[in-house]
């Protein structure tokens, strides 16, 4: 087996840089998130999916449930209203560089047995936030929303 | 059923750059040694070659294809499994114990080095459509996931930042006694509280710094072993478990790791982890996952961890050692190869190999991989010396 001396540089040796062809898919809503974006869109509401069977919703909705593998049907509008479960502050971009002001993301809990939806907190001083807080999703304007999840700009304290 | 020994190991060091080879020399260099600690061709010995890879950690679409040759496998049985090293060493348990096959080779590695876009192919691996939409918005860091869980884990356990920092001390440590680590240092608890904050309240010296390398491990049926080898090391129990894969529904305790452990601890017959295991080997490329890891290995009660740790259970000297490799902290985040960086060190210890940082009086080990943010999957493997 050949030996080698330790080079200081990673491009030091002969490379090639490359590419992975991967920014070209798209991602079809499916059946229930049609029927999510477009009731985010049209209604500025929120819908989940719930089992009955285990008295348990997902938000955003799914067409089957992961409990008990059954096909959902039943939507529900859960609210705009819900409570942070856990939060973080990032400070850090993918760069490594300062994130300036710093985005908070937390795990929001629209009620009992219904899964946390993940999102962003604004309006909201990183220090001030804390579980339990009672936050509420502020949305785009009509205008502005496209049916994405980014329709919701983010939640805030109330 | 036939029972599963490890008859031989081989790895590269592990560093942070690995100019000098490609990733298929790299593999290379990691079986001829596996090889050689076997006493193998294979060419001629093995039935079996499984690698452990992930198209975009390696820049390949469709990578199983390219694995044969480095690894002496052409024209031979040969398949790749998208996961963790330990997830491969579960399939090669399975080959041998039905029979299939006697002597089966598993390897696992990590040029990561040479992925320039390391973060955005994390967030590639979220939700396209509900997750990787918001922090693409302002590219923020995708291990914000590691902060959230982290948050989660020390608001419902007590978890305090100062246990979770003593991690990164005590791996930092323990690395300083493995050649292969590359990541070994003494530092404090305040140095660690001190590092910036990547996403509160994770700090950047909780976050396993990534490291090149690859792990190559020989098994072989038990009647084999004992002729292969002097002291092959037994597989008693290998169990494996997803947890859902939306962040959302990520809670404070690592449950895939509960549940492969006690798929693996029925295996082995372990009834009472704390009195029949000797020492364990976690993923911890987040310092938080160490302790949430040995909690989920039964090691400690739920939230009890920390505490343990700032006592020194789980220190070198301590009642039950963990990770005295370095851990991924120490040792370096090897992506797929983590698993079986785990494993390697707890077959070094069995066999009494492990040098400087060896444990005295070890017969039984554990090793557990996670595969990263976002998911949540792992593996629990475990080890015994035999008697
Ligand atoms: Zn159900």
């Amino acid at each position: 087996m050949a030996f080698f001396e330790p080079m200081q540089k990673a491009t030091e040796p002969r490379h090639w840089l490359g590419d992975m062809e991967a920014d070209h898919y798209f991602y079809g809503a499916g059946v229930m998130g049609q029927r999510f974006f477009e009731a985010l869109r049209d209604e500025g509401k929120l819908l989940g999916s719930r089992c009955e069977r285990c008295d348990w919703t997902y938000v955003p909705p799914r067409l089957y449930c992961e409990r008990c593998f059954a096909e959902l049907k039943e939507l529900r509008d859960v609210g705009l209203r819900g409570r942070v479960k856990a939060f973080t502050v990032v400070y850090v971009n993918k760069q490594g560089e300062p994130l300036d002001p710093p985005e908070v993301f937390a795990l929001i809990e629209f009620g009992p047995n219904i899964t946390p939806f993940l999102h962003k907190l604004g309006d909201a001083p990183p220090e001030r936030v804390h579980v339990g807080m009672v936050v509420e999703a502020v949305l785009k304007p009509p205008a502005e929303r496209e049916g994405k999840i980014t329709d919701i700009r983010y939640f805030r304290p109330i | 059923m036939r029972d599963v020994a490890i008859v031989g190991v081989g790895c590269t060091p592990f560093r942070p750059l690995t100019p000098e080879v490609n990733w298929k020399e790299l593999t290379f260099q990691a079986a001829v040694r596996a090889y050689e600690d076997a006493g193998i061709d294979p060419r001629r010995d093995v039935d079996s070659f499984i690698t452990c890879a992930e198209d975009f950690w390696e820049g390949f679409s469709i990578f199983d294809e390219f694995t044969p040759d480095q690894l002496g496998a052409v024209l031979r049985p040969m398949h790749t499994v998208t996961g963790d090293g330990l997830l491969g060493l579960a399939n090669a348990v399975m080959q041998i114990k039905t029979g299939l096959c006697d002597v089966v080779v598993v390897e696992a590695h990590s040029k990561i080095s040479e992925l320039l876009t390391f973060e955005h192919v994390v967030e590639l691996a979220f939700d396209s459509v509900y997750e990787a939409p918001l922090s693409r918005e302002r590219d923020v860091h995708p291990y914000y996931v590691a902060g959230l869980e982290m948050q989660l884990y020390l608001h419902e356990t007590g978890t305090t930042e100062e246990q979770c920092a003593a991690v990164v001390v005590q791996d930092k440590q323990n690395a300083l006694l493995n050649p292969l680590a590359p990541y070994g240092t003494r530092m404090s608890v305040d140095d660690v509280l001190g590092s910036p904050p990547l996403s509160d309240p994770l700090k950047r010296l909780e976050v396993a710094p990534r490291a090149d390398g690859c792990v190559v491990l020989v098994l072989a049926a038990g009647e084999i072993a004992e002729r292969l080898c002097e002291v092959p090391i037994y597989i008693e129990g290998i169990g494996w478990c997803s947890e859902s894969p939306w962040i959302a529904a990520r809670g404070a305790e690592a449950l895939y790791a509960k549940r492969a452990a006690q798929m693996a601890y029925e295996q082995a017959g372990i009834t009472n982890p704390l009195q029949q295991i000797d020492f364990a080997e976690v993923d911890d490329r987040f310092a938080f996952k160490l302790l949430q890891h040995v909690e989920a290995l039964g090691l400690a009660h739920p939230g009890q961890a920390g505490k343990l740790l700032l006592d020194g259970m789980f220190s070198r000297d301590g009642e039950l050692p963990v990770n005295p490799s370095g851990g991924c902290l120490g040792a370096g985040d090897l992506i797929e190869a983590g698993g079986l960086a785990r494993a390697l060190e707890v077959v070094l210890q069995l066999r009494g190999e492990a040098g400087a940082r060896q444990l005295p009086d070890v017969e039984t080990g554990v090793a557990l991989s996670w595969r990263g943010v976002p998911h949540g999957t792992g593996a629990v493997a475990v080890f015994r010396r035999r008697s």
